[in-house]
């Protein structure tokens, strides 16, 4: 082992353990009134062990940066493998923008230092998901991540906040109960004491569990991810959290769902049992989760639902693409799906934060953010030359079938519908009455744009997906320009024509399907009050006495010769 | 039928009593006696032990009579408190009678104690 | 530099011996120790007064700290159980006590968890100089001893008798606990709490005498040993009375009509030792009749339904405690959705499979798991209550929906909760997460797929129940910190924070360490055989 590696492993240790640190240091009241000034510095030794990282995977010399310790051979550990170290650098930029973001409005909130305390926590497992080796470790880091959430979209204290809140926290605590029910079988198939994530999920082939695993599996990341019909918390948890929350929540928060896919499914072989279901499976969940989300959100009025909704959409077709390299057992396909995740962290997180400098700082000429905005938003439909379209170009080799091809084109021009209502929309939002702490709104922002713009390109050598050039060249010839362009066309119009008739459309409330949870709910009340008119009848000493005779008996009538 | 039998039937019929009483009374007096009535039928059922069991030579095993002093000590503390929480609580809550459970009408006078079984307390 | 720590690491190494040379021959003193210090501290206690009742107990703690420490360290080191027979007089006619890893880990929990309650309590019952002895303070002092005193007994008895005594001994100082504030509630509601008790005991009572009647002992080997080819109709009745007797005692759905109101009206420190420390020693009870004493074959038959009754309480206790108004309620019904897990022990254990696999090399996880469980609750519990107690008064009630703003009054406190909260709810990396790993890992290589769903169900109400209290606490009530109607000291926090990271880093523990618990079990290899030769009753239904 090289010493360039050791100093590898110790960075991203330290990478790891200065939001860790910080946020136990926010135990101390002085220092949890003070640490918001430090929340862009805090990522910046994981961004730093990433890029050197991923420098030094570039470069050929390691496959993945290790660093194990094997406490009775459970192999404990860290790895930062081409894509997790992508992804940790990326979560790391955004990470300090937002934090920088956050700054002003941290400045004058009383509240700022719970809000610094939940940040620091979902930091530290927002990172750890991404570089974690083992089952242990993943699962406390991704329900750090998903959990600790939960204290940045309560930020406001609102009704709506709250209710936000207990959705958002169901549903990830549900997420987390089927994770950890696919740990334990995943743990159990394997036939030594290892809890590396690598070797468990190698003998999953061959484990009796086999589907209900993958199910569980599917399950606990479809509720991080957002699929339909477990997207509901995605819109409500975004409109309530404050920008920075939304930017991260978006980003950052849901990408442990596409870390978990690719660390999880077996991408490289394809499914062992089962064959092309598993794919399947995945492919029409996400396809209709793709779909599903431009139509609930194009009836949207509100600028961070429809970005909201867009975010389900484009998790919908991440999960399409995970079905399809499942089916396919395409061997670029980690790398694809990587930088079609990178852009969308990237430009989702910028739009965020787009909606923050609009409302919040931007007094004067509001076109440059509104045109920047709308570039990025028009990337994520695959616009030619923005990064986007350089993740669109990653996709291609996996929907490489005609009536896939022209599914994902489609979900192209939605996309581009999506995000000029979202432009509208934004537009049409009120100017501030004035500007606070613009310079440190606006200087995240600008760079998070321009890291959306041009990082997906620089990030293509260092996947080691070929040079930019070529793929620069390929997404400018004649036909895959048409390509790109007619569905960004067809949006244009569609969009036109929302403008026109928009108005016609039922106005959906965020969180759509919610509205059918009303029986449950009532449901879940018949049981509560059932169960404490049983507990009221139980706690009479009569029924106790006959109760207690009565669980003798049984006993002995179990044990009985 | 031997003296054991009988003595072990009456330890029973006592053990019966005193479940019976102890479960349908509401008022905690009567419980409490009921307890001591069940008490005396397992101290009953220990001496028929101790009858039983008696090797060559001794009249008794002398062990189930030492268990039975202890648990008779036991009993009495038990006793003893539950009286004391008895006169506290109808010290302090001026009743007459007491009831062990949170004050609610009562339906049926104490002589009822057997058909008021399965009223509320 | 680095020669100067081996150096140090060498003198600690050399120091460490000799100290357990020392204590290898005051073994049977330390166990003497267990039982007579608390006594005669209580007694003392009690003879000179209140005041004197409280400067004992805090130097009893210390010290009973330390033998609980010792017998532990003793324990690991020899690697087998100690043991003692009282006044030299061996079984049936003398009395044994017994420490095996298993009593060493609980009676170390009883002992920090006592030392944490007596600390937390002085600011509740001292009698300062210049101040009027009261009845409450002294009654407190001295029953905390005695308490410590009967959970010793309870943890370290072999003789049946003894351990009816210790666990009447246990209730008898429970319920005045609970009655101290002596309001007429509480005191019917410790009345209810002592009367279904000895309606519980007498049972257990009424249990020892048949099986004395059977066999002529009432040392828990010796009877393991009587019964071990088939137990007599007589040796069955009597550990099923035995049974039911001791889960009235530990308040299992739905034999519970005590729990919640003792818990109501007590004050905070008793409701702590209630919850973490008096309900699990009847259960440990139980555990060793089925465990311990009779062969596996009968446990197996059982486990099912002790199972089905523990998923009850899971399920059931978990409803309740999110539709409870006041903390301290929902955190009592709290507490009897986590005794179920406990009761899920007995069919991962019992089956076959475990028995089968168990043969020869270490517990069992299921049996790691349960234990793991009972030790992170009694810590989580422990720090649950006399937080709810600090809360109440810094706050002047303890309505949940009234919470609003505690986190600016009581960060620590509400951190402490949060903590605890994550041990009930199994979340990585407490103490409860491990449990609940073993747990439904027993139950998969048990292929009892039901067990594991009621474990994780109830993960869910647990979560709900605590998001209720922490989302009011931690998020609601403006932007002004509502002020503290009482201060609290900031020690008193610090001892509710403490409990409650014992309770989390428990399960930051090396899987191995817990091969500590073994230590002493005995007959595991010849039961396992002997359950080869049954008919496999995995699927065996309640009757």
């Amino acid at each position: 082992m090289t010493t360039a590696v050791v100093k590898l492993q110790l960075l991203l240790v330290l990478g790891l353990a200065t939001p860790l640190l910080a946020a136990l240091a926010c135990l101390l009241r002085p220092v949890r009134r003070r640490m918001w000034r430090f929340l862009g510095l805090i990522p910046l030794p994981a961004l730093a062990a990433a890029v050197l990282i991923v420098g030094l995977i570039a470069d050929g010399e390691v496959g993945a940066v290790r660093l194990s310790l094997d406490p009775e051979g459970l192999a404990i550990g860290l790895v930062a493998d081409r894509a997790g170290a992508v992804l940790l650098g990326v979560a790391a930029l955004l990470w300090a923008a937002a934090g920088v973001y956050a700054g002003p409005m941290l400045r004058d909130s009383p509240n700022r230092g719970r809000f610094t305390l939940f940040w620091l926590l979902t930091l530290t497992g927002s990172l750890g998901v991404f570089v974690t080796a083992d089952l242990l470790s993943f699962y406390l880091t991704y329900a750090l991540v998903s959990l600790a959430v939960f204290g940045l979209i309560a930020h406001t204290d609102t009704a709506f906040a709250r209710r936000a809140t207990s959705l958002y926290l169901l549903l990830a605590i549900l997420g987390e109960i089927a994770l950890l029910l696919a740990f334990v079988l995943l743990a159990d198939a394997h036939p030594g004491t290892s809890l590396d994530i690598g070797s468990t999920v190698a003998a999953l082939g061959d484990s009796p569990w086999y589907a209900i695993t993958m199910t569980l599996l599917l399950i606990g990341f479809a509720l991080k991810l957002a699929l339909v019909p477990v997207h509901v918390w995605m819109p409500l948890a975004h409109t309530a959290a404050p920008f920075p929350a939304s930017a991260i929540l978006s980003g950052v928060a849901v990408k442990a769902g596409v870390i978990g896919l690719i660390r999880f499914l077996p991408l490289e072989t394809g499914a062992a049992v089962g064959g092309p279901i598993w794919g399947d499976a995945l492919l029409i969940l996400g396809l209709t989760t793709a779909f599903y989300g431009v139509a609930m959100g194009i009836t949207q009025d509100y600028a961070k639902t429809v970005l909201a909704y867009s975010t389900v959409s484009q998790m919908g077709l991440i999960a399409a693409a995970t079905g399809l390299a499942l089916r396919g057992a395409e061997p670029a396909a980690v790398s694809l799906l990587t930088l079609y995740a990178v852009h969308h962290l990237l430009a989702k997180g910028a739009l965020f934060l787009g909606v923050g400098v609009m409302t919040e700082a931007v007094t004067g000429r509001r076109w440059p953010v509104l045109l920047m905005a709308a570039l990025l938003g028009l990337g994520i439909a695959g616009l030619p030359l923005t990064g986007g379209a350089a993740a669109k170009l990653a996709l291609k080799p996996l929907f490489d079938e005609a009536g896939l091809g022209l599914l994902a084109a489609l979900s192209s021009a939605g996309s581009a519908l999506l995000m000029l209502h979202f432009a509208r929309l934004l537009w049409r939002s009120e100017r501030p009455a004035v500007s606070d702490g613009a310079f440190w709104r606006l200087l995240p922002w600008w760079v998070m744009a321009l890291a959306a713009l041009l990082l997906p390109w620089t990030l293509l050598p260092l996947l080691g997906l070929g040079a930019p050039e070529t793929w620069l060249a390929a997404s400018l010839a004649p036909t895959a320009l048409w390509k790109a362009l007619w569905p960004l066309l067809l949006g244009v119009a569609a969009a036109l024509a929302l403008g026109r008739w928009g108005h016609r459309l039922p106005r959906v409330p965020a969180g759509d399907i919610l509205v059918l949870g009303a029986p449950a709910a009532r449901l879940a009340a018949a049981i509560g009050a059932a169960a404490e008119a049983l507990d009221t009848q139980l706690r009479q000493w009569q029924v106790a006495g006959i109760m207690l005779l009565l669980i003798a008996l049984l006993l002995w009538g179990a044990v009985a010769p | 039928m031997s003296q054991i039998t009988l003595y072990g039937l009456l330890g029973s019929a006592l053990v019966g009593l005193g479940l019976y009483g102890l479960i349908v009374s509401a008022d905690a007096l009567r419980k409490l006696l009921a307890f001591n009535l069940l008490g005396s039928g397992v101290f009953l059922l220990f001496g028929v032990i101790a009858r039983r069991g008696a090797g060559a030579g001794f009249s008794g095993d002398p062990i189930p009579q030492a268990l039975v002093i202890t648990g008779l000590v036991v009993a009495f503390a038990a006793t003893a408190l539950a009286v004391g929480l008895l006169v506290r609580l109808g010290e302090t809550a001026g009743l007459e009678d007491v009831d062990d459970a949170p004050a609610s009408p009562r339906s049926a006078a104490p002589e009822d104690a057997p058909g008021s079984a399965g009223g509320p307390q | 530099m680095s020669a100067g720590l081996m150096d140090w690491a060498g003198l600690m190494w050399m120091l460490m011996r000799a100290l357990m040379q020392a204590l290898v021959g005051w073994s049977d003193a330390l166990l003497v120790a267990l039982l007579v210090l608390p006594v005669l501290a209580m007694l003392l206690g009690f003879a000179l007064g209140g005041r004197a009742a409280e400067r004992i107990a805090l130097w009893t703690l210390p010290l009973g700290l330390a033998v609980a420490l010792a017998i532990g360290a003793l324990v690991l080191h020899q690697g087998m159980p100690l043991e003692y027979a009282m006044g030299g007089w061996a079984p049936p006619l003398g009395v044994a006590l017994r420490v095996d890893g298993l009593s060493a880990a609980l009676l170390l929990t009883t002992a920090l968890v006592i030392t944490g309650v007596g600390l937390y309590a002085r600011a509740d019952f001292a009698t300062p100089s210049g101040v009027a002895e009261t009845r409450a303070s002294l009654a407190f002092w001295t029953l905390l001893l005695g308490l410590w005193a009967a959970l010793n007994a309870v943890f370290i008895g072999r003789d049946l008798f003894n351990l009816y005594v210790a666990i009447e001994l246990l209730t008898f100082t429970a319920v005045p606990l609970v009655c101290l504030k002596g309001s007429p509630e509480n005191l019917q509601a410790a009345l209810r709490y002592l009367l279904f008790a000895l309606l519980g005991s007498v049972l257990y009572l009424l249990g020892v005498a048949l099986l004395y009647g059977a066999y002529g002992t009432l040392d828990i080997a010796q009877l393991a040993a009587a019964v071990r080819g088939s137990a007599e109709p007589a040796a069955l009745v009597a550990v099923v009375l035995m049974t039911a007797g001791l889960l009235a005692k530990t308040a299992l759905v739905p034999l519970h009509l005590w729990l919640p109101p003792a818990h109501a009206g007590a004050p905070a420190a008793a409701s702590a030792v209630l919850s973490a420390l008096v309900v699990k020693g009847s259960f440990y009870l139980i555990f060793k009749l089925w465990l311990d004493l009779l062969p596996p074959q009968y446990g197996q038959q059982i486990a099912q339904g002790l199972g089905a009754l523990g998923a009850l309480a899971i399920l059931f206790g978990g409803v309740l405690a999110i539709r409870q108004t006041r903390l301290k309620m929902l955190i009592a019904y709290s507490t009897l959705a986590q005794l179920g897990y406990l009761f899920l022990v007995f069919p991962l254990v019992l089956s076959p499979v475990t028995l089968l696999a168990a043969t020869g090399e270490g517990t069992p996880p299921a049996w790691t798991g349960g234990v793991l469980q009972l030790v992170s609750h009694a810590f989580a519990k422990a720090s649950m209550f006399m937080g709810a107690g600090l809360i109440a008064i810094a706050m002047g009630h303890d309505r949940i929906g009234e919470l609003g703003g505690l986190v600016r009054v009581l960060p620590v406190t509400l951190t402490a909760f949060a903590l605890a909260g994550l041990s009930l709810m199994g979340l990585p990396p407490s103490g409860g997460f491990a449990a609940k790993w073993l747990l439904l890992r027993a139950g998969l290589e048990t292929g009892q797929w039901w067990w594991m769903l009621v474990i994780l169900g109830g993960g869910v109400l647990t979560g709900t129940y605590l998001y209720r209290v922490l989302a009011v606490a931690g998020f609601s009530g403006g932007e002004s910190a509502p002020r503290p109607l009482q201060p609290v000291a900031r020690s008193r926090e610090l001892i509710v924070l403490g409990l409650a990271l014992v309770s989390l880093l428990l399960g930051l523990l090396p899987l191995s360490s817990f091969e500590v618990l073994k230590i002493g079990r005995e007959g595991d290899e010849t039961a396992a055989v002997e359950a080869l030769t049954q008919p496999a009753i995995t699927g065996a239904v309640w009757p």
